[in-house]
């Protein structure tokens, strides 16, 4: 198939009238209609296709579809309202390339701006109708194994010993952007193995001193008199340690087991501290410890679905906020039956928030979402930049942690992350960044650090998104897009080598580029990508302030798709701050809940993420209002009944 | 020299090596109460397979000439050593490991498909599926003759994170071995373990005291998680119960093995190797103490079959000692620019020196009238032919060892374009007297591999 590459540049002379055309549809679309609901998305849904079948269909079709992007649903059977709200993870990517000005491209037939704005319309409308209708449910999780850092934290608590055991575990993988989704975290032969080896260590470990073996087993059991009181203590104990072990109360039957276990032991001959032992080890290799299970008994689902009981909700919070198991005071709740009220887990989230347990939100949630575990290996060129090694880089990440934790800590704005005034500099960094007058390894607080503004212009940002020789504007650009705004742009067609490899060009880098962007294939998405990595030009490969790029000035002014312009790096994060804020919010929102839940976001969720994007809004994107956005939402409250 | 590898030396050296070693694995302790495997009368036939991301700058690996006597390329000089021991294959394809519809994530897809030969299906998280490996195959069918089915080894340490490639999940980019649609095999990557999994249980059992006390309490342990599987089972959704197969495949290998006992005259009659430290810092290093890790595996019979990944898919780590600064998957776009195809090339080159490392240590190694490299089947290459074009066809592949005598190695075989990988594979899983319809999309064997 072919498609035509004549006109691309009429696509550019609408620009400027959409950006503004755009907001005055945004309030029309609240105006109510004369016809019933149904009427107005029946025949919506049908010019929505009608339109898409007359634009987009032609290279968006069969196996060679463009960009992978298949639009042949449009064709098959069934009414067109219910064509889109089948794809509408598909439809949303449409709705954003038609905001974006992206689609059709500009050698394909334009689509009208009057067709393009009414579509946009409709199908927000459309979209809006339903998000909170009869496609609301709250998703399912499947089952999840502990990860690396959820088994250390685990263990950490429940014994008190620093054992960091699972560093030897094959590494966890990671689908939807984070290692904690139930769907991928799979448990080969050799990680079975390392539990049971990692079991009985701990098991040894925890016999090594009285007081850790009290922490565990809280009842006396050596000298005892009677074989009747030792039974009554094995009871009490194991009772005790496989509540804490399980997260919930054993059953009498797992009671049952547990008791023929250690009585087996007695009779092989073992002495009490063996016959503990064994038990331990037998919990912590219990898949009711390696997995958070959460039961289903087809009785509790009402609807196809079921709230959880007030364990699961303690394992929920507390895997969520500090990647371990739940405390006292969460199974207590738990026992009394007083966690499953909004309020209360609202209450409970905002309490773990201020506990130091909540670091684990910065190692693993904010070390995935904005990729600062790649500086551990990341290698820049030792040629140029000898300098680097694992000081400087672990310094680069603590003052990303350091931001968030006070962000966390203070319950500020989710903004600051941008645009923070302060940043956390110990002497190293500073040195790194040309600021003097921080002596010492402490990180402390440091209002105004000259031109930096939030992440962006933070080391290890500005490192993970660069090459090991030089800056990658396209990868900057990229990873903002990504991680920032929640608009991934597609991947390169196939056979199209990225931008910047090019032997033949002369020039800057920016030259180079806007030399490739001749090529409408690639325009679509690096005029945005390219303008956001160019801001930043100003930080080197590994984030140091530079006035030149080799003998070239860097001019890091530019513009935004849609006419925004900026003049260096400050003023693109203000326009990113000024005008994309809600993205931003909707893409926090999405990766964190995410992460709360362990598994990928579906269409159905959408209502869940805008009702926290909107309350967000209104209490000035405070962070603990995100969080308790999510912890009172179904999604993280309710469980689908499983297929 | 520290890592060498030199056969026959005393248990006593052995024993006072793994006298270093932390705390054993309890797993193994018990095992030597139990029957020992049977000696098998001649030595088995082992088989690896070694992945290197991105794929290679062709011209300089592809031989000239076919058949005996061609001329070793510049990226396989460092080869020459063992030359009459490689067959070349070029021509080979792996059909899924293109778009077919998925669009991008060539690299996420390279590596799913090197040992499957199955197209992965789309998707970041939910509903991950491939297919089943041709080590698994393998391990699945006579993992049992030995005390490990199979090994599975790697280099990159860091965690995971973020995104890897265009909509797949990492576990597509990150692992080669599949022993089921839906389970990637976690790789080791830390020498040390592996040496502590391959050695430390059978030099303990020999000291340990109450032995059988252990050894019957482990049985209990074992029989109580497996019942609390079980009981949970019915319990669970279809997915969740996925999951709770793993674990029950989990445990059902170690009772396998606890059952089993371990050679362990066979471990102090030939080997001396120190404990290893640890994960070394320099990549050349690493690469090497898992090479060694793999032959040691083999040359004690604690396995036939193994996986290695130098690197994972699209990695773009540099390579400073061979004087590339830029990173490989940058590089490997490199537009036919002269400057980047000779750093590729000496990336090439530097990732077959640590092959041909192994393979002599390999051919050191006699056992009976032949060599350990005689007795194995070693395959080399990577899922992509050129890093820039992202094909899949005219992969560079390579074959060492003569599986037990039955490959006519020492030659350049050339096949039609699109004959698929996996042909290579059935025919090895033949030698290996695995028997199975097919594996990936293969067609049938490889023709003409003994001569």
């Amino acid at each position: 198939m072919s498609c035509s590459r004549q006109s691309y540049w009429k696509i550019f002379i609408c620009a400027a009238f959409l950006a503004g055309s755009l907001e005055q549809t945004a309030s029309k679309a609240d105006e109510p209609g004369d016809s019933t609901p149904a009427d107005v998305s029946a025949s919506s849904a049908a010019e929505i296709v009608e339109t898409m079948r007359t634009f987009c269909y032609d290279c968006h079709t069969g196996s060679e579809a463009e960009g992978g992007i298949k639009l042949d649903f449009l064709s098959e059977a069934g009414t067109p309202s219910v064509a889109i709200e089948s794809n509408v993870e598909l439809i949303e990517k449409i709705i954003l390339v038609l905001k974006e000005q992206q689609m059709p491209p500009s050698d394909a037939d334009p689509l009208p701006l009057e067709d393009r704005l009414n579509t946009i319309d409709r199908v927000e409308r459309m979209l809006g109708a339903f998000d909170c209708g009869s496609v609301s449910r709250p998703g399912r999780v499947t089952m999840r194994r502990l990860n690396r850092a959820e088994y250390d934290n685990t263990i950490r608590d429940l014994t008190g010993l620093k054992l960091e055991l699972a560093v030897d575990f094959p590494s966890d993988d990671v689908g939807n952007g984070f290692d904690n989704i139930g769907d991928v975290l799979t448990l080969p032969p050799i990680l079975m193995e390392k539990y049971l080896n990692a079991a009985h260590s701990i098991a040894t470990e925890v016999f090594q001193s009285k007081e850790s073996i009290r922490r565990v087993f809280p009842i006396q059991f050596e000298n005892v008199q009677s074989l009747e009181e030792a039974v009554e203590i094995a009871k009490s104990n194991a009772n005790s340690i496989s509540r804490r072990v399980f997260r919930r109360p054993a059953t009498q039957q797992e009671l049952d087991r547990m008791l023929q276990l250690m009585s087996d032991a007695w009779n092989q001959g073992a002495e009490p501290d063996t016959i503990y032992q064994t038990l331990l080890t037998a919990l912590l290799t219990s898949p009711h410890f390696l997995y958070r299970v959460e039961q289903d008994d087809p009785r509790d689902f009402v609807d196809g679905s079921r709230a959880l009981n007030d364990f699961e909700l303690a394992s929920r919070l507390s895997y969520f906020l500090w990647s371990s198991m739940p405390d006292e005071r969460l199974l207590n709740l738990a026992s009394d039956g007083q966690l499953h009220t909004a309020k209360q887990l609202a209450e409970e989230a905002v309490r773990m928030l201020h506990d130091p347990k909540a670091k684990a939100l910065g190692d693993n949630f904010l070390g995935q979402w904005l990729q600062l575990r790649q500086l551990e290996t990341l290698r820049p060129d030792p040629v140029q930049f000898p300098f680097v090694d694992d000081a400087l880089r672990s310094a680069m990440r603590r003052e990303t942690e350091l931001l968030f934790e006070t962000i966390v800590s203070e319950n500020r704005s989710i903004l600051e992350l941008l645009d923070a005034n302060y940043t956390f500099l110990n002497e190293r960094l500073a040195k790194h960044y040309g600021i003097d007058g921080v002596v010492g390894n402490q990180f402390r607080r440091m209002q105004q650090p000259g031109l930096r503004r939030g992440v962006l212009m933070h080391g290890s940002v500005l490192t993970l998104t660069s090459n090991p020789t030089r800056t990658s504007p396209v990868k900057r650009g990229k990873w903002v897009l990504d991680n920032l705004l929640g608009e991934p742009p597609p991947p390169p067609p196939p056979n199209v080598p990225a931008l910047e490899e090019s032997g033949e060009t002369l020039g800057t880098l920016r030259q180079q580029m806007e030399q490739h962007r001749s090529n409408p294939n690639c325009a679509v998405c690096h005029t945005k990508m390219d303008a956001l990595g160019f801001g930043l030009e100003n930080f080197d490969a590994v984030g140091r302030w530079r006035e030149k790029d080799g003998r070239e000035i860097i001019e890091p002014a530019g513009e935004l798709p849609g006419g925004s312009q900026f003049s260096g790096p400050v003023d693109l994060i203000q326009l990113l701050v000024n005008s994309k804020k809600e993205d931003f919010a909707r893409c926090v929102t999405k990766k964190l809940l995410t992460y709360a839940l362990g598994r990928g976001l579906e269409v159905y969720d959408r209502c869940t993420v805008n009702t926290i994007v909107t309350s967000l809004v209104e209490d000035d994107y405070r962070i603990e209002t995100l969080v308790r956005g999510i912890v009172i939402s179904p999604q993280f409250t309710q469980q689908d009944l499983g297929r | 020299m520290a890592n060498s590898l030199t056969p026959r030396l005393s248990r006593r050296t052995v024993l006072r090596g793994l006298g270093v070693s932390m705390a054993l694995p309890w797993l193994e302790a018990t095992s030597a109460v139990a029957g020992s495997l049977p000696a098998a009368a001649v030595p088995p036939t082992r088989m690896a397979f070694i992945f290197v991301p991105n794929g290679v700058h062709l011209p300089a690996w592809t031989p000239q000439t076919e058949g005996y006597g061609f001329e070793l390329p510049r990226i396989l000089k460092s080869l020459s050593p063992v030359k009459n021991n490689l067959t070349v294959l070029s021509g080979l394809t792996h059909d899924k490991g293109r778009a077919n519809g998925d669009g991008p994530g060539d690299h996420a897809r390279s590596a799913s498909v090197f040992l499957t030969g199955a197209q992965p299906r789309k998707t970041e998280g939910e509903n991950i599926r491939s297919g089943i490996s041709v080590d698994q195959v393998a391990a699945q069918a006579i993992g049992h003759y030995s005390r490990f089915s199979s090994l599975e080894l790697g280099v990159d340490e860091g965690r995971n994170t973020g995104n890897c490639d265009s909509g797949y999940s990492c576990a597509y980019s990150h692992n080669i071995s599949w022993s089921s649609e839906t389970t990637p095999l976690g790789k080791e990557v830390n020498p040390r373990l592996v040496f502590e999994r391959l050695f430390a249980g059978g030099a303990k059992s020999q000291v340990e005291s109450g032995a059988k006390q252990r050894q019957a309490l482990n049985k209990s342990i074992l029989d109580f998680v497996s019942e609390d599987a079980k009981r949970l089972q019915p319990k669970l959704s279809r997915n969740d119960n996925l999951k709770l197969d793993e674990y029950l495949s989990g445990v059902r290998e170690i009772e396998r093995r606890v059952g089993l006992g371990v050679p362990s005259a066979k471990i102090d009659a030939s080997v001396d190797y120190p404990v290893p430290a640890g994960i070394p810092k320099d990549y050349r290093e690493h690469l090497r103490l898992m090479c060694d890790m793999m032959v040691l595996a083999f040359q004690t019979e604690s396995t036939r079959i193994a996986t290695m990944m130098f690197a994972r898919a699209g990695d773009n780590k540099n390579y400073p000692s061979v004087g590339v600064r830029e990173g490989h998957h940058e590089l490997s776009h490199h537009r036919d620019d002269p400057d980047k195809l000779e750093k590729i090339t000496r990336i090439n080159e530097f990732h077959v020196q640590q092959l041909s490392y192994m393979l002599q240590k390999m051919a050191s190694i006699e056992e009976g009238e032949r060599s350990l490299l005689d007795n194995s089947m070693i395959v080399y290459g990577s899922g992509l032919s050129d890093g820039n074009r992202h094909n899949n066809e005219n992969l560079p592949i390579l074959l060492a060892g003569s599986g037990g005598g039955s490959i006519a190695a020492g030659r350049h075989v050339r096949y039609d374009t699109e004959t698929p990988l996996c042909n290579l594979f059935m025919s090895m899983l033949q030698r290996m007297d695995v028997h199975v319809p097919f594996v990936g999309d293969s067609t049938g064997c490889l023709p003409g591999l003994s001569g």
